[in-house]
């Protein structure tokens, strides 16, 4: 009796000697491992806008004292939103250390060169297409040159430089497709990128089947493994394309004009007037012809420019 | 004879007649002991071998098969975080990150394959497993995708990346937590059935019944006779103390299996949770710096996944937890050590966010380079080592566990029926006695 009666208390001494239990150990593991992803955020295609001349810019001055210039200065960094993945215009290269560099790039050095008297004073902020209107209405970036289309919709939200490259909407396939342009593609998965006017403008072609994605590499991507078969976008962002996979060609008429303007805040009409300064210097001293042909291929063809005061 | 005499059936309108003479009271007796018994016999019996079965299952597939389940999470967050981190690197990677790639997928593919194979027929773990099955060699395509056009100085390699980083995040990791889940459900429930109470407490009270009845008996008998000792019963009694204290054993298997529970598997559940998730605060700051201010949601992942490690005051968190465990087991200095990498770890990342902040990516890449991941890596180095000791000690405990019931059931079932058999005769005998 006296026996039984140890071990029962043995065995409460197993059963109770105890303090947390193992399911909260099982519970707040579980509970850490599902802490949820974080989503981002799809950008939305505005529909376009209607105004009488998009691309007539702000009359340059070419003295910048006091305001936004000198604002920037008292800084000692331009910052800059550019995309980091566009071969030619603007893009991170592994080789040369992560280094951005492009035709954008160095157009941006000028105006560097121009108020601190030095190209190295910016600091590059990479934005998804979705995000350059935002950054710089935000004031998140003093100017975002990243292959941006002038148009009306987007007149609303920023104000833009004069034209400083005249790009083409057009589409690139793989070599060995048949196609020979946009219209040849009916039924067709076309890639392009969310936010961007080209997408905008695939609506035209209502056999096309649109496949969108976040950042304009994705749609080479996309292209490499099958998933689409072609992709619309401006020529000179194509043609960096195509210097990453000869197996590629571009083809087809323009789709639609893409003058590519830098945005900047409504807020700084005189940053504006300023860096239209910068742009007629690098027109008439030479400099936009040198860029031109370090970067891009083809016959350099300046872009008409035009104020609207 | 004597027994089959003794246990003569009784019919109910007899009984009170009966019950008055010396004779029915006894056959009455002997039915109650034998009853007691059996009952008791039975109870542990069934709580034995029910524990048993747990107990083995626990040592032999469901715990081994949630170390597989953690091996794969631990090895894909880790090739997640390590392919981002040398991509980021970039130019010519050093080739110990390389190689710790590839030994990642080299481990994934070996617990994939061992994990399938103890699947049972879980519908919903086949379908998980082999949703990693056909995405590993996929991610590993565009891994390689994006190192080659990255050796080439090509931006598309960083698109390759991204896509890769994606798939591992959005298909793999999620197919991998469901394994890990129903393991780990699967496991707790184990370990629940082989140290329930019920079954046991049972057993001891209707051991304790069937004694305390046995010895009554045997006060009544020597009152009624001149003889002192039934010596039958004295054995049964006897008997009987040797099977609780058989059942006793369970109390040790319980105790061992809780042992290994407690001090073994919810530290290793804890731990390789930390684990999964510094890898993943890792993976989260690698991207945000190739993305270099277009990533914001990297970023905010990173803060969340801190939150989940340590919590937001002292002893808060994963972590917090994985060390209150630790005291069970002594080995509080272990995960302590790994909180303090954890600390010096985010002082570090409050330096390349500040950095980042001000849109200074290089800088930031270089701290984050030359100073952050050495720490990562050694967080991870801890957290490791403490996984594989939590995994040492509950191994030592589970074999004790099962070693503790080795025959215990047929040992049982023996005494049980020899028990019963002996009250009965001891009864029968003085029964004997009045013919």
């Amino acid at each position: 009796m006296r026996r039984s009666w140890l071990v029962l208390g043995l065995l409460m001494a197993g059963l109770c000697g105890c303090g947390g239990t193992s399911d909260d150990a099982f519970n707040t593991s579980l509970v850490a491992l599902r802490t949820p992803a974080e989503t981002p955020a799809s950008g939305t295609s505005p529909t376009e806008g209607r105004c009488a001349h998009p691309t007539w810019s702000l009359r340059p001055a070419a003295r910048a004292d006091g305001g936004f210039v000198e604002a920037i200065r008292r800084r000692g960094r331009l910052i800059a939103g550019v995309d980091q993945n566009t071969l030619l215009l603007g893009y991170a290269n592994p080789l040369h250390d992560q280094r951005i560099e492009g035709f954008e790039i160095d157009l941006l050095r000028e105006l560097s060169l121009a108020i601190f008297g030095g190209p190295g004073h910016i600091k590059f902020r990479a934005l998804t297409t979705a995000q350059r209107f935002s950054a710089v209405q935000d004031g998140t970036v003093d100017i975002v040159a990243d292959a941006v289309t002038i148009n009306c919709t987007r007149l609303e939200l920023v104000n833009f430089s004069s034209v400083y490259l005249s790009a083409a909407q057009r589409v690139l396939v793989p070599s060995s497709s048949t196609a020979r342009s946009l219209r040849d593609l009916a039924g067709k998965r076309v890639c392009a990128t969310r936010g961007s006017t080209s997408i905008a403008a695939l609506e035209r072609y209502p056999k096309v089947i649109p496949h969108p994605v976040a950042q304009r590499t994705d749609c080479l991507v996309a292209l490499q493994r099958g998933e689409v078969d072609a992709i619309t976008s401006d020529d000179a962002i194509l043609l960096g394309f195509h210097a990453q996979d000869p197996y590629t060609k571009v083809i087809g008429p323009t789709i639609e004009a893409e003058p590519y303007g830098m945005a900047m805040s409504k807020h700084h009409p005189d940053f504006v007037r300023f860096v239209n300064a910068q742009l007629a210097r690098m027109r008439s001293d030479g400099t936009w012809r040198r860029l031109h042909r370090k970067w891009l291929p083809g016959t350099p063809r300046q872009p008409p420019v035009h104020y609207r005061d | 004879m004597t027994a089959s005499a003794a246990l003569r059936p009784l019919s109910t309108a007899r009984v009170r007649a009966r019950l008055a003479r010396t004779p029915g009271r006894l056959r009455l007796t002997a039915w109650v002991l034998a009853l007691a018994t059996v009952v008791f016999g039975v109870t542990a019996v069934t709580v034995a071998s029910s524990r048993q079965t747990a107990a083995e299952s626990v040592a032999t597939r469901s715990e081994p098969q949630l170390l597989r389940a953690e091996g794969l999470y631990a090895s894909l967050s880790d090739a997640d975080a390590t392919a981002a981190t040398t991509f980021l690197t970039g130019g010519i990677e050093p080739s110990a990150s390389r190689r710790r790639y590839l030994a990642d997928l080299k481990a994934a593919s070996r617990q994939l394959a061992a994990l399938a194979r103890h699947a049972g027929n879980d519908a919903d773990s086949r379908a998980a497993a082999s949703r990693i099955a056909t995405e590993l060699p996929v991610y590993a395509g565009l891994v390689e995708a994006a190192r080659t056009n990255n050796r080439q100085g090509f931006p598309i390699g960083a698109a390759y990346l991204r896509r890769a980083s994606n798939s591992m995040r959005t298909r793999m990791l999620p197919a991998a937590e469901r394994l890990y889940v129903a393991e780990a459900t699967r496991a707790n429930s184990d370990y629940r059935d082989g140290t329930a109470n019920g079954g046991l407490v049972a057993a001891f009270v209707t051991g304790g019944i069937a004694l305390a009845l046995l010895l009554l008996a045997q006060v009544g008998l020597a009152r009624f006779s001149n003889r002192r000792l039934n010596v039958p019963l004295v054995i049964a009694s006897v008997a009987l103390a040797i099977a609780i204290w058989g059942v006793a054993a369970l109390v040790d298997e319980q105790n061992s299996l809780a042992s290994a529970q407690r001090k073994g598997s919810d530290s290793v559940q804890l731990l390789s949770a930390s684990r999964v998730l510094a890898l993943r605060a890792q993976r989260d700051e690698s991207l945000a710096l190739i993305g270099r201010g277009s990533d914001t949601t990297s970023l905010a992942d990173f803060d969340k996944v801190m939150v989940a490690l340590r919590g937001r005051g002292p002893g808060g968190g994963v972590l917090g937890e994985a060390a209150r465990v630790a005291r069970r087991s002594h080995s509080v200095a272990g995960v302590a050590a790994a909180r303090a990498a954890l600390a010096r770890l985010e002082d570090v990342h409050r330096r390349v966010a500040v950095r980042e902040r001000r849109g200074d990516y290089a800088s930031a890449r270089r701290v984050y380079v030359n100073d952050e991941l050495p720490q990562a890596a050694r967080l991870d180095t801890r957290l490791e080592a403490q996984t594989r000791a939590a995994q040492e000690r509950f191994a030592a405990d589970a074999s004790d566990a099962t070693g503790a019931l080795d025959g215990a059931p047929e040992a049982l079932v023996g005494f049980a029926l020899l028990i019963a058999a002996l009250a009965v005769r001891g009864i029968a005998v003085r029964l004997r006695e009045y013919r």
